[in-house]
């Protein structure tokens, strides 16, 4: 011992000196190699994470060295991945490295105390944390709990997301709370609750190895999800039958290997969709077998309205705007003549594709010989009809047969790390629980209640604001007390000038706005938490293919910066039942009384149920040392409780930390790649063949819905459609991708793309300035002619990343009225030569 | 007549508006990415840049790190038919071009065995490979890398 | 039927009587002048870019996929139309060219191109025309403005040096070699020389 110490220590006084013979500018000859030699010095720890950004859950190693993190590589143990990374994966490494981290809790002061109007000031947790909690307790005083409300993220990690449910749900009893997946898949998932009764893909990734042929369904899988399409170009290059079908309503990256390529007018996928049903039925290719024993059919409400502000009139003139979800039982030759009317005539008219190429695409699906895989992502779910675009992909799916089975598979991706993880899974939606449950049902609260021993009726029955009505409901003074973690809701919401501004600064209002970096969002709040991110904490995420994967805090956060875990625990320890709770319900759980909100959603004798002694040994785990419990593995294990048993078993919390991740449902140990199929998924009854057990008759819904148009269209004033969205250099709204200096130089700001043609009509030169104008605002970004996105004539592709260009003063707050999601693919707008 | 000055008026009345809101919004400390304009004012849009294209490699930030792209990139197709980048890059190609030869790791299938050419699950270079702008970045990144540590441990030694 | 011959030859061998010779000399010459130049006018015609691009074959596919490239807009904005680079500028070879293109007319009559899957189909065939015609001529259309002598290659990128001067003035290859899918997207390049 004393020898190494010895030795070591001389070797650092060799090279010390070598150092400073170099720095002195003589010729290093006192060292021997130029090359750092020694095991001690030059060994690195590798750890595996989940990669940061998007949806596909890749997983990646992560070296650290003396508290830094120093290189990242694809893993390629992971099936996910198998090694690769895309390039913003590559450059993980230094994502947490701008040099404007936010290290210490900024107040908006003026002469010293909290002033709405006054300057961001440095101060303690303490001084945060206390004008937060009076903040909300005045408001919870004056209005209760309705007018506390939080928006959360598929950031999180399952732990943070399930502690902020609790927090929210249990602790201060409002519903109140949404995650910004709303802006991502909640048509997803309001599409897989209405025809399987039950959420997320039945396919996974290795569907992609076994399809014959895939269709893109607005989802430009080549920039968002690019080691997935690693995987599809694979595909389609190693086995030359394969075919790629692409439809967007401008060409993209996607389209550079597309064997059917097909740009459609906004809004009219629906129609194609019903077109390929029409065509299945009318050259005879149902599986009919299939579609008796599994589906039955359903007639959905027409003319459900546009999400709007319910004075709107687009909403008054919706004859559903009320009942958007409703439906009634048809039959098969009923559903036959309603698509009958989506002739290939019809459908090339409205939508503008190709006739051969619709009939070509169709063939992908009608052909019983072919294995198709469809996939979308915000193409399909920023609709304002995307619950039904998900039902009319379904349908093609089920009416023949090709689902659930290696190959045939209709998969919607996801955006976000843990969109299905964090939002889905554990429930974080303004209007649900976990495990799939929903705060309307009284048996679904009841069974929340007794797992989180809370008396029954903590949980209230009412939906809570979703994201889009929090942004209006602060705008109208009727939610006052706002707690914003993970997002960047003020650049990535819709209607920035009309709703989300207003919304923060009105007076009535206080808002928390937790962040690592200074975003928009933190500009616009009136208290700035610093926030640790991804492996400066232990986290847990869920993929699009039903994967949790796990990692362990790698480095300290910088500062006085916390994880939103910490931050959640801290402020309930702030709050005493009596504050929260009505007398009524602490009448049924006496025993409740004078406890803190963190003794009783934390400490409940199973969330601080695992010794810190637990925790993998060469890890720190900072909430855990300062509760003196491990407490992500007690959030876990409580959580994994809703859903085993339940078709959404979890392993225990240690596998996630051995393995590259698991799909649920994990029984005995085993995963399952294709649910509702026997043979792969143990909860199907034996002898069923296929069996979609989330509707209580085991059948999926086939749903009849119609073509509507979307809520603003090009006209004289506003002719031009705007479409946003992403870039592969850059995640969501760039807050940390930006701050990379090599993913910021290969995208540096945003611009419009835009048809030469209709450039040189306007009189635009590439790289001019020009204002992008709306009914709702306008911004300033330059013209863009060339580069990856070919718009066709008419509409134009402005993305949302740049915090200096924000493109959503210009879109329409326009929802599904179903999910609630925002459609950013599709508003009116004209361009100025500035 | 009177029209016009109306309208003068108006929008001299909403500068002033707006200059008294924006100089409320323009004294925060909180340096988000817009450049100190505030959210309700728009910033001037940065010109689009060239492409860098010197051919100078740029050295890694650690040996895992897909190397960016020394040259302009313009008018390069990468598409089913159909890969511009690999008519330099390609094994066969880089004795007449000079080009480096695509990494090693690139002929190595899913199963991580090694192919008889580039396999095509690395097709788009793009996907990792960029080209840079001619800008300077908009944040300092303090990422440190694995030499400056060690050095940084030795000078630590010394003292 | 030999009877109406004869007459014919009759009227063309008997010298004029109404019009002079210098009358017929000259506005002979003026005719000619008038066919001459009305012909040649309905060459350049078809050798514009709008002739081009009236067909929707030529407007669809390979116009759209110039609009994005350098021919078309670039820094000093001097950019090629279709003729500049397809069509021969010598009066022989445009001639025989334009003769070649009678073929053009035939396929846009029978659709040969009609649609972008055909043309997809045809388009190493095509692109085979355009590169052996240009590697017969040694690239004789791109030199007509890249001309080698004007080449101020300390004005172009260390890659772009190092290739010009290896390969283009020691006359090794010809600009086509290298240069294949500047304008356009290229076919499927299985096996051809020079791409992997």
């Amino acid at each position: 011992m004393f020898n190494t110490k010895i030795s070591r220590r001389d070797a650092l006084k060799a090279q010390a000196a070598a150092v400073a013979i170099a720095a002195a500018g003589l010729p290093a000859s006192a060292l021997s190699q130029n090359l750092v030699t020694r095991a001690e010095e030059t060994e690195l720890k590798w750890s595996k994470a989940p990669c940061r950004f998007c949806g596909t859950g890749c997983s990646v190693m992560v070296a650290t060295k003396d508290n830094h993190i120093v290189a990242t590589h694809g893993d390629v143990q992971s099936p996910v991945n198998r090694g690769l990374n895309c390039v913003k994966g590559y450059f993980l490494s230094k994502i947490m490295y701008g040099r404007d981290r936010l290290t210490t809790p900024l107040l908006r002061k003026t002469n010293g105390v909290y002033d709405k109007n006054g300057e961001f000031t440095p101060v303690t947790w303490d001084e945060a944390f206390d004008v937060m909690a009076e903040k909300w307790k005045e408001t919870l005083r004056a209005k209760g709990p309705t007018a506390v409300g939080m928006f959360g993220s598929g950031q999180w990690t399952v732990f943070e997301g399930y502690a902020a449910s609790k927090l929210m749900k249990a602790g201060f009893r409002s519903n109140n709370l949404d995650p910004n997946a709303r802006h991502c898949m909640a048509s997803a998932v309001a599409g897989f609750m209405r025809t399987f009764g039950m959420d997320e893909p039945m396919g996974c990734y290795d569907d992609m190895e076994a399809a014959d042929a895939f269709v893109l369904w607005g989802s430009n899988m080549a920039e968002m999800h690019p080691i997935l399409w690693t995987r599809i170009t694979d595909r389609r290059l190693s086995a030359p039958h394969v075919k790629v079908a692409v439809l967007s309503t401008y060409e993209h990256r996607c389209f550079d290997l597309a064997d059917i390529p097909m740009v459609f007018t906004p809004q009219t996928d629906l129609a194609i969709l019903n077109y390929i049903a029409h065509h299945i039925i009318s050259t005879g290719r149902v599986n009919t077998g299939f579609v008796n024993a599994h589906t039955v059919f359903k007639l959905g409400n027409p003319d459900i309205g546009y999400g709007l502000r319910p004075d709107h009139p687009l909403e008054q003139a919706a004859a559903n705007a009320g009942d958007s979800n409703g439906a009634k039982d048809m039959t098969f030759e009923e559903y036959a003549t309603f698509v009958s009317d989506y002739t290939l005539d019809k459908v090339h008219e409205i939508s503008g594709v190709p006739k051969n190429r619709l009939e070509a695409m169709a063939e992908l699906y009608a052909d019983p010989a072919i294995k198709v895989t469809s996939f979308w992502t915000m193409g399909f779910n920023q609709h304002t009809r995307g619950v039904w675009a998900n039902n009319l992909v379904y349908n093609i799916h089920l009416l023949t047969g090709k689902i659930a089975e290696p190959g045939n598979s209709p998969f919607s991706l996801t955006g976000q790390p843990s969109a299905c993880g964090t939002a889905r899974e554990v429930g974080t939606f303004s209007h649900r629980l976990p495990a799939d449950m929903v705060v309307t049902n009284p048996d679904h609260r009841a069974t929340a209640e007794k797992i989180w021993k809370l008396p029954d009726g903590t949980i209230p029955d009412k939906v809570g604001y979703h994201a889009v009505q929090q942004n209006r409901m602060l705008k109208d003074g009727k939610l006052n007390a706002y707690w914003v973690q993970c997002n960047n809701n003020m650049q990535a919401a819709a209607n920035i000038n009309e709703e989300g501004l207003p919304g923060y600064r009105n007076p009535e209002n206080f808002i928390a706005v937790s962040d690592a970096y200074p975003t928009v969002t933190c500009e616009a709040a009136d208290l700035i938490l610093p926030t640790a991110m991804w492996v400066e904490k232990e986290g847990c995420y869920g993929n699009a293919e039903r994967r949790t994967h796990m990692w362990h805090q790698l480095v300290n956060a910088p500062g006085d910066a916390k994880s939103d875990l910490w931050q959640l625990m801290e402020f309930s320890k702030r709050f005493v039942m009596e504050d929260v709770w009505p007398e009524e319900l602490l009448a049924k759980q006496p025993d409740y009384r004078g406890k803190s909100l963190y003794d009783v959603l934390y400490r409940n004798g199973q969330v601080d149920a695992f010794p810190v002694s637990d925790i993998e040994a060469g890890y720190n785990n900072q909430e855990s040392e300062e509760c003196g419990f491990y407490i992500q593995k007690g959030l876990f294990e409580e959580y994994a409780s809703f859903g085993r048993g339940h078709a959404h078993d979890l392993a225990p919390f240690d596998a996630y930390h051995a393995t590259r991740g698991l799909r649920w449902p994990v029984v005995d140990g085993k995963e399952t790649r294709w649910r509702y199929r026997e043979g792969y998924d143990p909860y199907v009854t034996a002898g069923a063949g296929v069996e979609f057990y989330g509707h209580k008759d085991g059948k999926a819904r086939i749903f009849a819905l119609p073509f509507e148009p979307a809520a603003e269209s090009p006209d004289d004033e506003y002719p031009m459609w705007l479409c946003t969205g992403r870039v592969l250099e850059h995640w969501h709204s760039g807050s940390m991708t930006q701050r990379v200096p090599e993913l910021y130089r290969a995208f540096p700001d945003a611009v419009c793309f835009i048809h030469p043609d209709d450039a040189s009509e306007l009189g635009l030169r590439r790289g001019d300035e020009v204002r992008v104008i709306s009914r709702r605002g306008d911004m300033l970004t330059r013209v863009e002619t060339r580069g990856r996105n070919r718009p066709p004539r008419g509409l134009v592709f402005v993305p949302w990343f740049d915090a200096s260009q924000l493109i959503n003063k210009v879109t329409l707050d326009a929802t599904d009225p179903i999910s609630k999601q925002t459609d950013f693919k599709k508003c009116a707008i004209r361009l100025e030569k500035v | 007549m009177m029209k016009p000055i109306n309208k003068w008026l108006m929008m001299a009345c909403g500068l002033i508006v707006i200059g008294i809101a924006g100089a409320a919004w323009a004294a925060e400390p909180v340096a988000t990415l817009r450049g100190g304009v505030a959210i309700d004012r728009e910033t001037t849009p940065p010109r689009i840049t060239q492409f860098e294209d010197t051919d100078q490699k740029r050295p890694r930030n650690y040996p895992e790190q897909p190397p960016t792209i020394p040259h302009d990139i313009d008018g390069y197709r990468v598409d089913i038919n159909s890969n511009k980048c690999l008519s330099c890059h390609a094994r066969s190609r880089t004795g007449e071009s000079g080009a480096p030869m695509v990494s090693i790791t690139h002929f190595m299938d899913r199963e991580g065995q090694f192919r008889a050419a580039v396999s095509p699950r690395r097709y788009f270079c793009l996907q990792c490979h960029v080209p840079q702008h001619q800008t300077d970045p908009l944040v300092i990144n303090d990422f440190v890398d694995v030499d400056t540590l060690l050095l940084n441990d030795a000078r630590h030694g010394k003292e | 039927m030999r009877k109406i011959l004869l007459r014919y030859w009759k009227v063309l061998s008997t010298p004029s009587v109404h019009y002079s010779l210098a009358f017929l000399t000259i506005g002979g010459f003026i005719a000619g002048v008038i066919f001459w130049g009305g012909f040649n006018t309905a060459l350049e015609v078809t050798n514009t870019e709008k002739f081009c691009i009236s067909c929707h074959e030529m407007k669809d596919n390979v116009f759209v996929e110039l609009q994005s490239t350098i021919h078309y807009s670039n820094r000093s904005g001097v950019r090629a139309t279709c003729p500049d680079c397809h069509v021969p500028h010598q009066w022989t070879d445009k001639i025989a060219r334009k003769m070649q293109a009678s073929k053009e007319v035939w396929g846009k009559i029978f659709g040969t191109i009609s649609t972008r899957e055909k043309f997809e189909e045809k388009r190493l065939e095509l692109a085979m025309h355009e590169w052996n015609r240009l590697k017969a001529n040694n690239s004789l259309e791109c030199r007509n403005c890249h001309s080698a002598e004007s080449m101020d290659i300390t004005r172009q990128s260390p890659r772009a040096v190092d290739a010009h001067q290896t390969f283009l003035f020691t006359g090794e290859k010809t600009c086509i070699d290298c240069h294949k899918g500047i304008a356009h997207h290229l076919p499927n390049m299985a096996g051809a020389p020079g791409w992997q």
